[in-house]
């Protein structure tokens, strides 16, 4: 016996069968236009709204997200052990120091995800124009590592004429533009810092203004920066005493967030103090800013619309399908009565829910691209906080094809009751409906 | 032998709380291949016979035998391959599927029912087209033809499958005269060609008038039957 002959024989009854069932099922949703066409618009809409909405969300928060850890947050930052609970106050004496620096610093070369890191020291100081004198938070960095870490923080900082990978020299200082503003600060303005250290002496340094930072989001936006050897002199910490309070860290892939995070977390727990107790702590970007909620927020909008656009399809495709079975009830005492099986008539029913989600989704998913397409083109500008943002959105395939799945995946499980219904009727009393 | 046996076969409705008999047992015997018709006044009971030797509707009681198989106790989808095998459907409004041309009419059970590969398919839908004079008009939708061929192309559509029995309710009740003459003529040419036993419910004298046998209905029971043996090779 020739079981593949026969085996293909099936097959080809089957697919023959498919494509008589799709056949139909597109027929008979082409039979009634008007029906179809709204139906189909209202969906292709909802889909629209979702590629839009999200395209536009996404590349909103991405946009901060890129800004924020470009310019000074960093993707990941190491602290000592409670740094981040009383970061408020800056405190001197939770720093990662000697031994720790290193063995931290070999763990970050090791790593294959980590593009390159910044040892920052970060501390409040008085700041002083000889005329008047105000508060400034500093961070403390070694430019050519800063400037690998935060690529995009050199681009923030006006009127300099340093090189982007050493935006700091020795005795110079960045200050914010309020400061520079209200100080009446310029490029090249003498200042005074004076600072107390962690044992409470105080001690003063004169610096040159070389730049003036824009001010972004977050809670290390308006820092000002100098050169960390200008920090140990000025807090008097002995340059053989390697100290920072905080390691930042930037990623080759940022999509890999979580599992360097995972990866560095568990590395980091094996450092123990005395009382066994771990001596550091790992922080993603998320944790020390606030725009953080804001991206929870944007992304359970996205949800939100997603739902509803989940409504649409199942109310609307459940409408159609509900008055198709009802206006085909003879038609499928027909079909019925002249052997065709149940679940030949349950398909026929799911296929034409199929088919009208799957082509909504289809043209919704290439209009909203097409949307988001003529955005990217003519941008869209706006001001957030003190940050101005040109957003071109875009959104990933992979997005797409998930909204076009979530519509098909409703269309058929919303045409499911009627086409229940459709199969279990009794072709006798089908045939008399009239 | 018995194409069609029915024994002792009551059919009760329940309407609301009154309880109406359609069918009081019903005794009969069909032989393969012959050409007959149940008459009666309306609500005498030809309806519903003949759905219930269409595997359509299940009797409250008796038996029903269609080919030595025991139908009224067949399931859900044991009655609908059973139909698709052996029993062709002729309606009254012709039932075509409106979204399908007269080909893909006649070729849905070959499709949809059995499993017959294309070239087979399309020699035996041409052919039986052929037959009923439906074949200029394969491409047409039911809706750019008349009574007359639509009804030409349901009995295209019963035969394709080649089927023991045809039922057809009130084939010719939609047709004039002459198109009536010519779908029974049709019907008739088709029986003797093919050896299809063909069982009309109708009040239409002229198919009463090419039938071999006659069963008359009254009130659920047959009240009388007439053999026309004359009329076997028309």
């Amino acid at each position: 016996m020739d079981w593949s002959l026969i085996k293909k024989s099936i097959m080809t009854g089957r697919e023959t069968k498919m494509g008589n069932i799709l056949k139909i099922a597109l027929r008979n949703l082409f039979r009634y236009k008007r029906r179809t066409l709204l139906t189909a618009s209202l969906i292709a809409i909802g889909v629209i709204l979702v590629v839009v909405f999200g395209g536009i969300a996404n590349s909103f928060k991405n946009k901060v997200i890129g800004i924020l850890t470009n310019s000074n947050l960093a993707d990941i930052q190491i602290h000592k052990k409670g740094y981040i609970s009383s970061i408020d106050n800056l405190p001197l004496d939770l720093t990662i120091s000697g031994e720790g620096i290193n063995k931290i610093e070999n763990l970050l070369k090791e790593n294959e995800q980590i593009k390159a890191f910044s040892k920052r020291f970060r501390f409040g100081s008085a700041i002083s124009n000889f005329v008047q004198t105000t508060n400034i938070r500093l961070t403390a960095v070694y430019p050519e590592m800063e400037s690998q870490t935060c690529p995009d923080l050199p681009k923030r900082i006006k009127n300099s004429k340093n090189e982007p990978s050493n935006f700091v020299r020795r005795g110079e200082l960045i200050v914010p533009i309020n400061l520079a503003q209200g100080l009446d600060l310029k490029v090249g303005s003498d200042v005074v810092l004076v600072a107390n250290n962690k044992d409470g002496s105080v001690n003063g340094i004169t610096l040159r203004v070389s730049g003036i930072s824009e001010n972004i989001l977050g809670p290390t936006g308006k820092d000002g920066y100098l050169h960390l050897d200008d920090a140990r002199t000025l807090l008097r910490i002995p340059t053989s005493q390697n100290e920072v309070t905080e390691i930042a860290i930037k990623l080759n892939n940022f999509d890999k967030l979580d599992y360097v995070y995972n990866q560095l977390k568990s590395e980091l727990m094996k450092f123990k103090t005395q009382s066994g107790k771990p001596m550091y702590e790992i922080s993603t970007w998320k944790e020390l800013s606030p725009f953080a909620s804001i991206v929870r927020i944007i992304d359970l909008l996205i949800i939100v619309v997603k739902i509803v656009l989940i409504f649409i399809v199942l109310v609307s495709i459940l409408n159609v399908m509900i008055m198709s079975v009802y206006e085909r009830v003879s038609e499928i005492g027909t079909i019925a009565s002249i052997g065709t099986p149940p679940g030949k008539i349950l398909s026929l029913f799911l296929v034409e829910g199929f088919s009208l989600g799957l082509i909504s989704s289809i043209v919704g998913s290439l209009l909203g691209i097409a949307i988001l397409f003529l955005f990217s083109i003519i941008k869209l500008n706006f001001t957030f906080g003190r940050m101005e943002l040109a957003l071109s959105p875009e959104i990933q395939l992979s997005e797409v094809i998930f909204t076009s799945l979530i519509v098909i995946i409703i269309s058929v499980v919303s045409s499911l009751q009627p086409a229940i219904k459709a199969s279990k009727l009794e072709p006798v009393d089908a045939l008399r409906h009239v | 032998m018995s194409l069609v046996k029915l024994k002792n076969v009551k059919k009760i409705y329940q309407v609301g709380e009154v309880k109406v008999s359609a069918l009081k047992d019903i005794n009969l015997n069909i032989n393969k291949g012959k050409f007959i018709s149940f008459i009666g006044p309306s609500g005498s009971g030809k309806t519903t016979l003949l759905n219930l030797i269409g595997c359509l509707d299940k009797p409250t009681n008796g038996e029903i035998f269609i080919n030595d198989v025991k139908v009224n106790q067949l399931g859900r989808k044991e009655s609908a391959k059973f139909r698709g095998d052996n029993i062709g459907f002729i309606f009254q409004n012709f039932n075509l599927l409106p979204v399908l041309t007269v080909f893909e009419n006649v070729e849905y059970p070959l499709i949809m029912v059995h499993s017959v590969p294309k070239t087979e398919r399309k020699k035996r839908v041409l052919t039986l087209l052929e037959k009923v004079g439906m074949l200029d008009q394969k491409d047409k939708y039911p809706n750019q033809l008349s009574g007359g061929q639509k009804q030409r192309v349901a009995v295209a559509r019963a035969l394709v499958t080649n089927p023991k029995i045809v039922l057809a309710d009130e084939p010719t009740a939609n047709l004039d005269h002459k198109t009536a003459y010519r779908v029974i003529k049709t019907m008739h040419i088709m029986k003797n060609e093919l050896g299809t036993t063909f069982i009309f419910a109708t009040h239409d004298p002229k198919v009463v008038g090419e039938v071999e046998t006659i069963y008359t209905l009254e009130d659920g029971l047959v009240v009388d039957k007439k053999i026309h043996n004359d009329r076997k090779g028309n």
